[in-house]
């Protein structure tokens, strides 16, 4: 009832208020974890956990670590992803972008808006995916067990050795994923009719 | 029209009737049937996954450890070495545990005590006394390990001891041996004259977990035996009970058992803090001490059936109930009769300078079950039943402390010497469960040759009384202690402690630091594999000349429950173990030359055998 006398590239004080939303969303999803790795193995049937912030890692680390150099594998740790540093700041901005869009309501905004949340939830796949193969085929030749060479994956099962890790996304994760479905219902609300 | 109504009102109805369809509203009832109807076997199994219900902390005696099992499978847990070495945890080896040992090489624990909080378990710690060495210990239930041993001065042998008042204030250890003050030479024609039966009041220091002598009484040259504190209206007093008040000094066996009554020693534990205060005492090589004699009040005789054993407070704190050991019954006194009488100064005569309360005017009751014989020791029931041990007809009988009237009894294999009921001596019992503690078990398990174990039997005692478990134990438990399973709060792995300077919790922090001809390795332990110093060309090597003095300071990196590393030097008679988390320190003199192995002795890991390393020690040139 709001926009019959608007140009077509104004959104909704709804669609606003849902993108203002969406950047709540973001800002909360910092203090979750955002993926995890669960390791079971026979004498850890409470499982060991690698929790992964956007601005640290969490969980049994220290044990994992122990466990995995028999492997040959080499130390998680905040000093190995660099990420870590600067990612949450990375979310914030994109939460500043999100209110400014919110802000703003303009839907060509709104469509770079989107554009760049697809390109970095891509481009964190992928870092978590070299990650992965990163640790799983960069094993020391000098390892006193030799396992072929993995990659687990970023959601789902895998069995290495005695453990298996299980990889799921955090409650962070979803928030984010909430936050861009949030941007999508204002393309499909104010479209043109 | 609102919409949501009917919807609403049919998803409700739904619902109710599922319920009333579904539901199980005799579920409750249906599992105490079950309960009932299980058979001897189901109620001790206890599967894979569940725990039991409740921990058993029984007295190693003469091991001079303590025993802990699990109620009601009496499964046997864990050994918690406290008077003796023990090479399998490395106590009496470690710098810690070897100054506590204070070089003795072993201790016969006897009475284990819980901290108690008005009068309940508390589950924070656990004490115990040492009859061989006259020593006092804490336990630290958070990691089951010794924290504090105190020598006790001026008494041999606390035996009926530790018991402790109703919110942990003392634990009193009176002494079993009368010997002279300071231990010293004396001819034993002066027994009478010089011999003192000196009892303590030990305080613990819970912040600095310390045990301290408050201070001390001397009793007169009697055996003190058994001993309870009171509770509700009588927790400001404490009884226990005498043999030899004929004073013989030698052949007891005849000569303690000839005076028809002994004494049950009443005091009141408020009046005798209070006479401390005041300066009513003596110094004794730095030991305050009352003179009852001198330092009047507070301390009473209550004549009892000779020779008794066990003195035990019922759970309201209205009666003390004195086992006979000689005369075949037990005694009912009344706390409040007591009072009386010492308010009126209602005396016979008095004893060693200790006013006599007139029989009469204090015992409730005489009880003698019918051809029991050898009463020993007495536990409560969730109902406040009295369960005793008689020792010689060898059974347990259950009685009313309020009518004296005998309600079960169930023989035992054989002479049990205490029992135990779950949290069967606290103000509040939870009946279910007691454990006969028996010296003698020839017929119970397969034959070990001419000695056997012990034996824990136990009673399910929710209906008519019956044996349903037994279970072997070294020597030797005397008295026991049941507590709930969830009061007890253990940790996972120890807490980094920074402040720790003989701590390493990094690889490359490791060191070897040499100050003269000492040496200080700061070395850690991990899964599989020692690291005395990351930066050497074998970290794993410790090097030393012939004489050094060596000190090892060893972490256990792992912060992972139950990965305990073990650290042994083959012909140097050396083993300690290091708890996840957990810095140890060991200290010795390389006396010989030679190479000499490391290893872990606490099997880590499936490369644990090759967790080794080298002690070096160069010969003097």
């Amino acid at each position: 009832m709001n926009d019959s006398s608007r140009k077509s590239t104004k959104l909704s004080i709804t669609s606003s208020l849902l993108i203002g939303l969406s950047a709540i969303l973001i800002v909360v999803s910092l203090f979750f974890p955002w993926w995890k790795m669960v390791f079971y193995a026979p004498q850890y049937p409470e499982g060991l956990n690698i929790i992964v912030y956007p601005n640290k890692l969490e969980g049994q680390i220290d044990i994992i670590n122990g466990l995995n150099h028999y492997i040959g594998m080499s130390n998680f740790g905040a000093e190995n992803f660099p990420e870590l540093s600067y990612l949450a700041y990375l979310v914030g901005g994109l939460a500043v972008i999100t209110l400014l869009t919110a802000i703003l309501r303009n839907k060509k905004v709104l469509y770079g808006l989107i554009s760049i949340f697809m390109i970095g939830g891509l481009a964190g796949i992928m870092d978590l995916h070299f990650a992965l193969q990163k640790y799983g085929t960069n094993l020391s030749p000098k390892a006193p067990i030799k396992i072929d060479p993995f990659v687990p994956p970023i959601i789902g099962q895998n069995t290495v050795a005695n453990f298996v890790t299980h990889s799921l996304l955090g409650t962070g994760i979803y928030f984010v994923i909430a936050a861009f479905i949030l941007l999508l219902i204002p393309v499909w609300k104010d479209r043109k009719k | 029209m609102k919409k949501w109504i009917p919807i609403a009102s049919g998803l409700l109805a739904g619902f109710i009737a599922a319920t009333i369809t579904f539901a199980d509203f005799s579920a409750k009832t249906n599992t105490e049937a079950a309960s009932s109807n299980k058979s001897d076997a189901e109620k001790v199994y206890v599967p894979f996954g569940q725990k039991d219900d409740y921990y058993l902390f029984a007295s190693g005696g003469h091991s001079g450890q303590m025993f802990i099992y699990g109620v009601p499978s009496m499964r046997k847990i864990r050994t918690i070495p406290v008077f003796s070495q023990d090479s399998a945890t490395g106590y009496g080896f470690d710098e810690h545990s070897k100054k506590l040992m204070g070089g003795y090489t072993w201790g016969d624990l006897h009475h284990p005590a819980f901290s108690e909080t008005k009068g309940d378990y508390d589950g924070k710690w656990m004490f115990a006394t040492d009859v061989g060495n006259s020593r006092a210990a804490v336990v630290d239930l958070e990691t089951f390990t010794t924290k504090d041993i105190i020598k006790v001065p001026n008494t041999a042998g606390p035996h009926c001891a530790a018991f402790v008042t109703e919110n942990t204030e003392y634990m009193f250890l009176p002494t079993r041996f009368a010997v002279p003050v300071g231990q010293k030479y004396e001819s034993l024609d002066n027994y009478s004259q010089n011999y003192r039966g000196v009892m303590s009041a030990v305080t613990f220091d819970e912040k600095n977990v310390k045990l301290n002598i408050a201070y001390q009484v001397a009793l007169p040259p009697w055996s003190y035996d058994l001993s309870d504190a009171g509770k509700k209206g009588s927790a400001d007093w404490a009884v226990m009970t005498t043999y030899n008040t004929e004073e013989a000094t030698t052949t007891l066996e005849v000569n303690a058992s000839q005076a028809d009554r002994d004494y049950i020693v009443l005091f009141n534990w408020k009046e005798l803090e209070k006479m401390v205060k005041e300066g009513k005492y003596e110094d004794v090589d730095g030991q305050k001490m009352i003179y009852p004699e001198k330092q009047k009040g507070g301390i009473y005789l209550v004549p009892v059936a000779k020779s008794p054993h066990g003195v035990d407070v019922t759970p309201d704190g209205k009666y003390f109930i004195a086992s006979g050991k000689l005369a075949p019954a037990m005694t009912v006194f009344s706390f409040e009769k007591a009072f009386k009488a010492v308010e009126n100064k209602d005396f016979a005569g008095e004893r060693n300078g200790i006013p006599i309360l007139n029989y009469k005017s204090v015992m409730e009751r005489e009880v003698n079950p019918e051809n029991a014989l050898g009463p020993l020791h007495t536990q409560f029931d969730d109902k406040g039943m009295a369960y005793t041990t008689m020792f010689i007809s060898s059974e347990v009988v259950k009685w009313d402390p309020n009518t004296g009237k005998t309600l079960d009894r169930v023989p035992v294999q054989y002479s049990p010497g205490h029992s135990v009921a779950a949290e069967g001596d606290t103000v509040s019992p939870d009946g279910h469960w007691l454990v006969a503690l028996n010296k003698i078990a020839k017929d119970s398990y397969l034959s070990v040759g001419p000695s056997h174990p012990e034996s824990m039997q136990l009673i399910d005692i929710s209906g008519k009384m019956k044996v349903i478990q037994s279970a072997p134990v070294d020597p030797e438990p005397h008295y026991a202690q049941m507590i709930k399973a969830d009061k007890i709060k253990t940790i996972n792995v120890y807490p980094k402690d920074e402040k720790n300077k003989d701590a390493v919790y990094k690889q490359n922090d490791t060191k070897i630091v040499r100050k003269g001809n000492e040496v200080h390795v700061y070395g850690i332990a991990m899964r599989s594999r020692f690291i005395f110093d990351a930066k050497a060309k074998r970290p794993d090597v410790i090097e030393v000349n012939e004489g050094d003095h060596v000190f090892i300071h060893l972490t256990n990196i792992d912060f992972d429950e139950d990965i305990t590393h073990g650290f042994a030097i083959n012909s140097y008679d050396l083993n300690i173990e290091v708890q996840p988390g957990q810095t140890n320190t060991i200290e010795f003199t390389a006396d010989k030359a030679g190479t000499f192995p490391i290893y872990c002795t606490n099997f880590c890991s499936a490369l644990h055998q090759e967790m080794n390393g080298y002690f070096l020690v160069k010969p003097k040139q």
